[in-house]
């Protein structure tokens, strides 16, 4: 396997999921490395600069949580967390901590390998290429530079708030953004601001994007997190 | 008097005597109790309380000892019971209830008064000795090292000066009057005039006020009427027969009265006695937990009878629990008072013998099966002491019976709950085994055909292999789920984070969770715009266990309906499907945990989807139920009240 392949270090105590991500993942070309706990990843981190991070919360020897907030103390390398049903307050925690995305015990692969795209997608965004003036993510197409929204060709007139929760959306589509994330980029983290406003401007966007509010197909929810543009 | 025995101690031998002693609170009566006892060996005896209760408030230390002797008695085995005053003899209600009760021996102490004191006061020994000669009696010398106390007698209210100058004036006013008619009249009507001064003073102002009017009138009679007058001397011996009479009149007036008062004071107690009883009864009667059973008792007691009360609560380690209540916070030292009376099973603090200087009066409560807790009652210290007499005693009783019957409801609350868990751990077990089993035989089976295909296997099948373990997994995965989730509802580990969420959006997470299984089956979304206050985790859990149903239950390509709307401060939710639906009479039954409906058979699922849903809605404060639709089908339908404002804001608002 070349060096060129991105590498996925998998921190996970449990060896028969770490079988199948190895499995998983070299199959659709990564390259792979294991940790078993969070001493090892760690180390394993600094020697080996992977290009992803698979972290399991519930590690035998600490908390996901506090390797999460350490690695983010040095390195921006995406950090795709894993954790079990029920654990929203973790998942969010770890998402403020500034872990890039999660993944809900059990999960196939195809939900795998798009969340490690996205993820990998983003670095290289923030790497200094700058975000594109157009984006373009199934019917919908967004220019940044001139402020226009279109739907299937058709422009989308949106209020200012709206324009706003849709561009921290598109910036990081495939991505979860908490509803911490989404206040601060989008009203710059005024005290004031609640997730019902959240809500309140998502109805909206949804009534003007999508053609049956309540089957979403782009702007999708996640119960008790967050929101994510699907990509 | 002698040791005598009415009847010849021989006699009785065929037939085990039976014994009753009287207990007053003198000393002497403690010798007689452990006589008694060792005499009975183990048969039934009694211990009678002979003082009539209004008599025991003139002295609140005999009254103290009175009740120490019940007690002795009663640890000594013996039946306490109370000789019911009539008011006149004693030792009448004595021997009726002597009688009453087949006693055959009567135990009593050797008075310690002198003979000739005895016979001038009247004695209860010499009494009972006259009074039934079929009657044994036992006479038991007193232990002579014990103190002497005050001998059982009839004591006079204490003089009081305003009551003897009434007694003054009245025999000044009749003198006055006998001055006036001895003009007309013969000295015998005056010597009437002043027997009738006396007989008023002596049912009015009390005995000692009688007494002083019997002396005064017999010395203003002398002096103002009987010649020679306006001296104290007297000149007809006939005339000193007038005085003796005089003051004997007064006497035996002052007495009936006396007992008069007595007998009505009785009557009142009695009569409080019983109402306070009767009162607390039907305040006990209405059940409830041992809280509201302190909480009624300590209202009662304050009310009716002014007394600020503390019920306090001993746990199963026999550790008396905290409480306070309106104004009543128990100092530590008062405590520990009343943890004692709880050990020790006697009373304590005001009123008793032990700390009689605490404000509190602490009265063990004491079921069948042992102590249950303390009452405490808390005394104005300028009134005098209530102590542990037969009211409060009585009431205490009373309540103990209360607060066990509680405990024993509780108890045995407990171990139902404790025996369904049990039923419930079983049937769980059972049906969660087999279905985890089933899940994962088929992927077990599949796998290894996998591993090891044959020869003839077709290549189609390995792809409908790994697409039936792919489906048990989910169905495995789904068990789980809801397992866990029926543990925390059950644990109360569920916290409801209500949030106002639209209904589309709470609506369209779980149908997008659902979207793979769903396929192709139609599923018809019809939702007005409404804003519920909800937890979206937990609502996402009920849609999927209801959709999920919905799918299994209802035929391959079947629609699936899912309406949802507000009305009257409500959301409402229904999903509908084309399935059998439910038999008559399950509709409520289906929430049940581990019941699965009659035509769930053959579709997989432990029965526990239902009553998380149930478990989840309710904590919201919100319905749920289940009805077969008219046209086929069932139809689940959920609500959830609407509390507060929705927001507000207009897309363009501020924010």
């Amino acid at each position: 396997m070349s060096p060129d392949h991105p590498l996925v270090l998998v921190i996970e105590d449990e060896a028969p999921l770490r079988r199948y991500l190895r499995a998983a993942l070299q199959a659709f070309g990564y390259r792979v490395e294991e940790a078993a706990t969070g001493a090892e990843g760690r180390n394993l981190l600094v020697q080996l600069d992977p290009a992803v991070v698979l972290l399991d919360l519930g590690l035998p020897d600490g908390d996901g949580l506090e390797l999460a907030r350490e690695i983010r103390g040095w390195s921006r390398v995406p950090i795709i967390i894993v954790s079990a049903r029920g654990k929203e307050e973790d998942k969010i925690q770890a998402l403020d901590l500034g872990a890039d995305d999660y993944l809900t015990k059990p999960f196939g692969s195809g939900e795998l390998l798009a969340r490690i795209r996205v993820a990998l997608r983003h670095s290289a965004d923030s790497a200094g290429e700058p975000v594109e003036p157009v984006v373009e993510i199934g019917p919908l197409r967004m220019d940044f530079a001139a402020r226009e929204v279109f739907l299937d060709g058709e422009p989308v007139h949106l209020s200012p708030n709206e324009y706003g929760l849709l561009s921290a959306l598109v910036r990081h589509a495939g991505k979860v953004l908490t509803h911490k994330q989404l206040l601060e980029e989008v009203w710059g983290g005024v005290a004031s601001a609640q997730p019902t406003y959240l809500r309140v401007y998502m109805a909206s966007l949804r009534k003007k994007l999508e053609p049956d509010p309540a089957r979403p197909r782009l702007l999708l929810t996640e119960p008790g997190v967050g929101y994510r543009l699907k990509a | 008097m002698s040791e005598r025995m009415a009847s010849e101690e021989g006699s009785a031998r065929a037939v085990p005597p039976r014994f009753m002693v009287p207990v007053d609170g003198r000393p002497e009566s403690l010798a007689a109790l452990q006589a008694a006892a060792s005499m009975a060996r183990g048969a039934p005896w009694l211990a009678a309380q002979v003082e009539p209760p209004s008599r025991l408030h003139h002295s609140p230390r005999r009254e103290a000892q009175c009740m120490e002797q019940l007690r002795l008695a009663e640890r000594l085995g013996a039946e306490v019971v109370q000789v019911n005053p009539t008011g006149f003899r004693v030792t009448h209600d004595f021997l009726a209830l002597a009688r009453a009760r087949g006693v055959t021996a009567l135990v009593v102490p050797r008075p310690r008064q002198p003979r000739w004191l005895g016979r001038l006061r009247g004695d209860l020994v010499e009494d009972l000795l006259r009074g039934d000669p079929g009657l044994e009696v036992r006479v038991i010398p007193a232990d002579p090292d014990a103190p002497a106390g005050p001998p059982l007698a009839l004591s006079p209210d204490h003089p009081d000066l305003r009551r003897l100058g009434t007694a003054m004036a009245a025999v000044a006013l009749a003198t006055a009057g006998g001055l006036v008619i001895f003009r007309f009249l013969d000295l015998a009507d005056v010597a009437m005039l002043y027997i009738l001064c006396i007989t008023v003073v002596a049912t009015h102002y009390g005995q000692w006020a009688a007494l002083l009017a019997s002396g005064l009138s017999v010395a203003a009679l002398d002096y103002f009427f009987i010649p020679p007058r306006f001296t104290f001397a007297v000149q007809d011996i006939r005339h000193i027969g007038t005085f003796g009479v005089m003051l004997g009149v007064g006497w035996v007036v002052a007495s009936l009265a006396e007992r008069i008062r007595a007998q009505t004071r009785m009557a009142l107690d009695r009569e409080r006695h019983t109402g306070s009883l009767y009162r607390l009864g039907a305040a006990l009667a209405e059940g409830g937990d041992a809280a509201a059973i302190q909480d009624r008792v300590e209202s009662y007691l304050r009310r009716a009878m002014g007394l600020p009360a503390l019920v306090l609560l001993a746990d199963r380690q026999g550790r008396l629990g905290h409480r306070t209540a309106k104004g009543i916070v128990p100092e530590p030292d008062e405590l520990a008072v009343a943890q004692w009376a709880l050990e020790s099973g006697a009373p304590a603090g005001r009123g008793t013998q032990v700390l009689p200087g605490a404000r509190g009066l602490f009265l063990p409560l004491v079921g069948t099966e042992g102590p249950v807790g303390v009452l405490a009652l808390f005394q104005d210290p300028a009134r005098p002491a209530v102590g542990p007499q037969g009211l409060t005693l009585a009431l205490a009783a009373q309540i103990s019976l209360a607060l066990e019957r509680a405990r024993l409801a509780e108890e045995r609350a407990e171990a139902r709950m404790r025996a369904d868990h049990e039923q419930l751990r079983s049937t769980l077990l059972s049906s969660v085994s087999h279905d985890l089993r089933t899940p994962l035989g088929t992927i077990t089976g599949a796998t290894t055909s996998l591993l090891d295909p044959g020869p003839e296997a077709a290549p189609g099948d390995q792809r409908m292999l790994l697409q039936t373990i792919h489906q048990e997994s989910c169905r495995l995965e789904r068990l789980v789920d809801n397992l866990l989730e029926l543990t925390k509802l059950e644990s109360g580990q569920v916290h409801v984070k209500k949030e106002w969420v639209p209904m589309e959006e709470v609506v369209g997470s779980a149908v997008g969770r659902m979207e793979e299984q769903l396929g192709d089956r139609p599923l018809t979304l019809d939702l007005r715009e409404a804003w519920v206050p909800l937890d979206p985790v937990l609502l996402e859990q009920v849609l999927l266990n209801l959709l999920d149903n919905a799918l299994k239950f209802s035929p391959p390509g079947s629609k699936i309906e899912l309406e949802g709307w507000a009305e009257g401060g409500r959301a409402l939710l229904t999903v509908s499907d084309q399935g059998p639906g439910f038999a008559p009479g399950e509709e409520q039954r289906v929430f049940e945990k581990l019941y699965r409906g009659s035509c769930s058979a053959k579709a997989p699922g432990a029965g526990l989807g239902l009553a998380i849903c149930r478990g989840i809605i309710q904590a919201h404060g919100g319905t749920i139920t289940a009805a077969s639709r008219p046209q086929g089908g069932a139809k689940i339908t959920l609500t959830l009240p609407i509390e507060g404002a929705p927001p507000e804001l207009s897309p363009d608002g501020p924010a």
